[in-house]
């Protein structure tokens, strides 16, 4: 398996030695690079959805729960999501160039046309998701390619609304 | 049979049903079960199987797709409690709570309503009449164009104009707007358009009326409260305030009380000036008289909230009165037993709201399974919410998850309470607002008292990002987890829990779960 941090970032390839349950990572790989690790070594706590986390020496707990091809962990007081991804997978993150939307909800207005060149930042769309209106913005400069959406119209999660180029 | 405490009450009550959902619905029907009342609750399909369901002593569906057809139903939510004996009706917040019309049918109904006269409500409700009423009661208000723009009318002409008379920057704000609503700040002449039609369209989609006006926008001030508390027969208290200053976008994220920037003197006279505005209304029950407070210390009415506020538990901790109790007692009719004199502070309460949204992505709204939801519990710390472990968060409702709230003796313990708190809280599945409000709450600004409502609004979000952590540390602990099958370990927690209680083989505990007959 692959893992990123959050949903984007590089990929790691990660090796334990396994003592008796207790898994101590030897080896850490990003891009075929082996990197620095920390001196850590993880094993099963009594309870459930707990491993006990032994880090230069001292030893606290992790609450981890898997949800999909995420792995949720709650670590000395905070909260971190990695990923878990087939080796030599592309992300499943929306392809460059393309804007899905980012919840369900529905289109409020289309502030662009197909052909017109915009800004880094400006809105293309407005929609309404959970009472609040969003403004879903351009992440770079470019032309506006397609347009997939009317005003009124309802859209799932993760659907494409705008193609830029 | 109606509750001791309800002896001699001329309008007495044994059953409240709760017109609302999630935490405040919970807190609600808490309150009345401690106080000898049946609860009974009302609920949409997506809430079948929700927390205020379970607790209720009764539940009654509301069938239909969208909130019109449910909570926000006036005649299938008269008739829930009509057909389940009910004899009183709370509102909560948000949905029917701030509606003239409820409040007149659920009277007309010959129920008790748990809430001010219609007539209250109408005034403060119309941002514009209730401005009306604070000149005449010599309430100082901000400067502003009490100009009515009904949506679809041609409003540039006398926006611009009216803009123009005002200054920028300003704030064009719905009459019937609330909780950030129907609210746009604009602080050029040439966002005035846009800004008036996004304000305009959000304020008839949440509140069915788009109708504006436009106030002067007083950057630099802080956002303080006054909670009041009226009986039916002229006994009005306030309950000192609440600073709300710490707002993303006119939405409240941190609460406390007292404020850090109200002196003795302030809080006197803001709450002789909050206790006029309730008077001016002939005000009865809780409700929150909103202020902005400039840096020079003088301070104008902005609203008058005529229901219980989402922040209510920050002055439930420091006076010890509780609230949704004094509502039941002033509905039933039951005069204050408590005057000003009795009302002190007691520490200091801060409330974070935990949201599902992701503070990376410009705060959108999150959805997902609380796969695992592990609320602090420790003392001093105090949790209002709607979910359980197990729930989905779905874009059906609002994505305020729950309340924390602390209460220590001394500000910065309140602080270092909070951030102990949030940092023990255990929320897994969705993402959540829990991180940033750690360090909003640790930075420079707060923790010195020192913010004003445009805080979050002016600077960039890189300041509250959370610390790194190396990376080999996380993708060890989800590789191994992974490789240990803890996920699987999950899948099989019956006998897990059986396991926690009767003990193992070395446990020296394990005698205490054995059966007698």
């Amino acid at each position: 398996m692959e893992w990123s941090i959050g949903n984007s970032g590089p990929r790691y390839v990660a090796s334990f030695s396994d003592n008796d349950g207790i898994l101590k990572l030897s080896k850490l790989v990003s891009n075929d690079v082996e990197k620095s690790i920390s001196n850590i070594s993880i094993s099963r706590d009594e309870q459930p959805r707990r491993v006990l986390v032994e880090l230069d020496g001292v030893i606290s707990l992790a609450h981890v729960v898997r949800s999909g091809d995420q792995w949720w962990i709650h670590f000395q007081g905070r909260i971190h999501v990695v990923s878990m991804h087939e080796p030599g997978s592309k992300d499943t993150s929306s392809s460059e160039g393309s804007l899905s939307a980012p919840m369900p909800g529905t289109i409020l207005d289309v502030l662009v046309k197909p052909g017109q060149r915009v800004r880094q930042g400006q809105t293309l769309l407005v929609m309404e998701a959970m009472k609040m209106e969003h403004r879903i913005q351009a992440p770079k400069a470019g032309e506006v390619t397609a347009i997939h959406f009317q005003t009124g119209e309802r859209v799932d999660m993760g659907q494409n609304l705008v193609e830029i180029s | 049979m109606f509750p001791d405490w309800m002896n001699g009450a001329p309008s007495p009550f044994d059953s409240v049903l709760v017109a609302n959902r999630g935490e405040i619905a919970v807190r609600i029907l808490r309150a009345a079960k401690e106080s000898g009342l049946r609860g009974v609750a009302v609920y949409s399909n997506p809430d079948k199987d929700s927390f205020h369901v379970e607790i209720a002593d009764e539940a009654i569906h509301l069938p239909g797709d969208n909130l019109s057809e449910t909570y926000l139903n006036m005649g299938a939510i008269i008739s829930a409690a009509k057909q389940s004996g009910t004899q009183a009706i709370h509102p909560g917040y948000g949905f029917l709570s701030e509606r003239a019309d409820f409040a007149q049918a659920v009277l007309d109904a010959d129920l008790v309503w748990i809430g001010p006269s219609p007539e209250a409500i109408e005034t403060m409700g119309d941002k514009i009449s209730a401005r009306r009423r604070m000149i005449e009661s010599n309430i100082p208000i901000i400067p502003g164009e009490e100009l009515a723009i009904e949506y679809g009318d041609n409003p540039l002409g006398v926006l611009a104009s009216s803009a123009a008379r005002v200054g920028y920057p300003l704030l064009v704000k719905a009459s019937a707007g609330g909780g950030g609503k129907g609210m746009r700040a604009v602080h050029e002449p040439k966002m005035l358009r846009t800004e008036y039609e996004a304000a305009a369209r959000e304020a008839s989609a949440a509140f069915g009326d788009g109708t504006v006006y436009v106030e002067r926008l007083l950057t630099g001030s802080r956002h303080v409260e006054i909670q009041v508390l009226c009986d039916k027969h002229g006994n009005s208290i306030h309950l000192n305030e609440r600073d709300c200053s710490l707002q993303r976008r006119h939405q409240k994220v941190i609460e406390e009380a007292p404020s850090p920037a109200v002196t003795t003197e302030i809080r006197d006279a803001m709450g002789l000036a909050a206790i006029r505005a309730a008077q001016a209304v002939n005000y009865d029950g809780v409700g929150t008289v909103e202020f902005l407070l400039t840096p020079k210390g003088d301070f104008f009415f902005l609203e008058m909230n005529t229901r219980l506020q989402v922040e209510h538990p920050v002055t439930e901790l420091i006076t010890g009165v509780d609230l949704v109790q004094k509502q039941f007692e002033v509905a039933a009719g039951l005069p204050l037993e408590i005057s000003q004199s009795d009302i002190g502070i007691t520490g200091h309460s801060i409330e974070a709201r935990i949201y599902a949204e992701d503070v990376s992505k410009g705060f959108l709204p999150a959805i997902g399974k609380l796969a695992m939801w592990r609320p602090p519990s420790t003392p001093g710390v105090r949790m209002d919410s709607g979910f359980r472990e197990g729930d989905e968060v779905t874009v059906d409702f609002d994505p305020m998850l729950a309340k924390l709230i602390v209460h220590a003796p001394t500000r910065s313990a309140a602080l270092r309470r909070l951030d102990s708190a949030l940092s023990e809280f255990i929320v897994l599945g969705v993402t959540t607002n829990v991180g940033f409000l750690r360090e909003v709450s640790r930075s420079k600004a707060f923790s010195e008292g020192l913010v004003t409502t445009d805080f979050l609004d002016n600077i960039s979000l890189d300041e509250f990002l959370e610390p790194k952590i190396d990376d080999s540390i996380l993708v060890s602990i989800s590789a191994a987890s992974n490789r240990l099958r803890i996920d699987r370990h999950s899948s099989n927690t019956n006998s897990d829990v059986i396991d926690e209680y009767s003990g193992h083989s070395d446990d020296p505990f394990k005698t205490l779960t054995r059966s007698f007959p």
